[in-house]
């Protein structure tokens, strides 16, 4: 009985090892690879960048502003925030995204220009014991806001968004599609300045 | 000495007789190398002008084949310019640089009518390496419309695509410049 149960044990043992052998060479990412998802999620930040710029321009129609928010609302994972500081205060307020492009569609100004520049990664994609990529962007964002009554304001803010990168799976036509889902997590804001 | 001026008479007749006959020769060798050198010259004129007749043959051969290669060359790039690809290129770069959202909502609402439906699906390429593909996020056509739109940026270039039995559009991929 002990000898059996020694022998399947073994093969248990050594069925094992080849799967997660198996497992762990096909979720090898070549350099090339790992560079173009590097690429695709710095891509998705440039485009929430694009999305921020329209919807707090106040020349966009309300339609249009609340189309691209469901569009910029769907780069982020559920339940993320965003960092919203200013040079009036010390403490820095935090709201969920949708909340967040609600607001600065509202903004009490006349004209408002946002503008990102600077999108670098301050810490690489890595990968997690769930299999996830994770990494920080980090952003300056320069706003200026300016009403006809002469009111201004201007602050330029540093903020740090974290990246997550999954490799999913869906149908297309019958067909198993595999590709990679990035999402933006929570924004924080690190500076601010004039 | 009548004999004499007898005998001489007969010597320059003789003489006479040989002259003209020596004469006549010549002459009608002399004819005959004309007739021989007009024959030549005529043989000369018949191969030049047949080697012109072969040149302009050729000539026009030659312009005969340039104007059907260039005609073909035509016929090749309009129905080119026809397919659903180079016309969906078209529209992506009408789209992604529109300069006011009317204008381009006027392209997308054109390019959609290419496709089966609005929710035809695309991909995107970001990764072709080693004979294995990554791709981005699939999205919709009508979706993808509104980002050339949005983001005034058209980065991917058309890869492939399926069509129905109607011509339309039914699946799309792109890859990323």
């Amino acid at each position: 009985m002990f000898k059996i149960n020694y022998k399947y044990s073994l093969l248990f043992v050594l069925s094992l090892a080849v799967t997660s052998t198996l497992t762990a060479q096909s979720d090898d990412v070549s350099p090339e690879r790992k560079q173009a998802i590097d690429s695709l999620a710095l891509e998705k930040v440039r485009d929430l960048s694009k999305y921020i710029s329209i919807i707090g321009n106040k020349k966009t129609a309300f339609s249009e502003a609340t189309r691209v928010m469901d569009r910029a609302e769907e780069l982020f994972a559920p339940g993320s925030e965003m960092g919203v500081s200013s040079l009036d205060r010390k403490e820095v307020n935090y709201y969920k995204v949708r909340k967040y492009f609600e607001r600065l569609m509202a903004l009490n100004y006349d004209r408002v220009n946002i503008k990102w520049y600077d999108i670098h990664y301050i810490s690489d994609l890595e990968k997690q014991p769930d299999g996830r990529y994770v990494g920080v962007v980090t952003i300056y964002q320069r706003f200026e806001g300016e009403s006809d009554d002469g009111l201004k304001y201007k602050d330029t803010t540093k903020k740090d968004i974290t990246i997550y990168v999954e490799r999913k799976k869906t149908q297309i036509q019958g067909r198993i599609i595999e590709f990679w889902d990035v999402l933006l997590g929570d924004i924080r804001v690190t500076e601010t300045s004039k | 000495m009548v004999l004499n001026i007898r005998n001489s008479s007969k010597l320059i007749v003789l003489v006479l007789v040989l002259i003209s006959a020596f004469g006549c020769k010549s002459h009608k060798k002399a004819m005959e190398a004309s007739k021989a050198s007009e024959e030549k010259a005529k043989i000369e004129r018949e191969a030049a002008e047949q080697k012109l007749k072969a040149e302009e043959q050729a000539r026009q051969a030659a312009e005969d084949k340039a104007r059907w290669e260039a005609e073909q060359r035509q016929k090749e790039s309009e129905s080119k310019a026809s397919t659903p690809a180079v016309k969906l290129g078209q529209y992506f770069n009408a789209i992604a640089n529109s300069g006011n959202v009317t204008s381009a909502n006027t392209s997308i609402n054109e390019a959609l009518t290419l496709f089966a439906s609005p929710a035809t699906p695309v991909l995107i390429v970001i990764s072709d390496s080693g004979g294995m593909k990554d791709y981005d996020k699939p999205t919709t056509i009508k979706d993808y419309l509104n980002y050339l739109k949005d983001q005034k940026k058209n980065i991917n270039s058309i890869s492939s695509l399926k069509t129905d039995g109607e011509g339309k559009i039914t699946e799309l991929e792109l890859k990323k410049n």
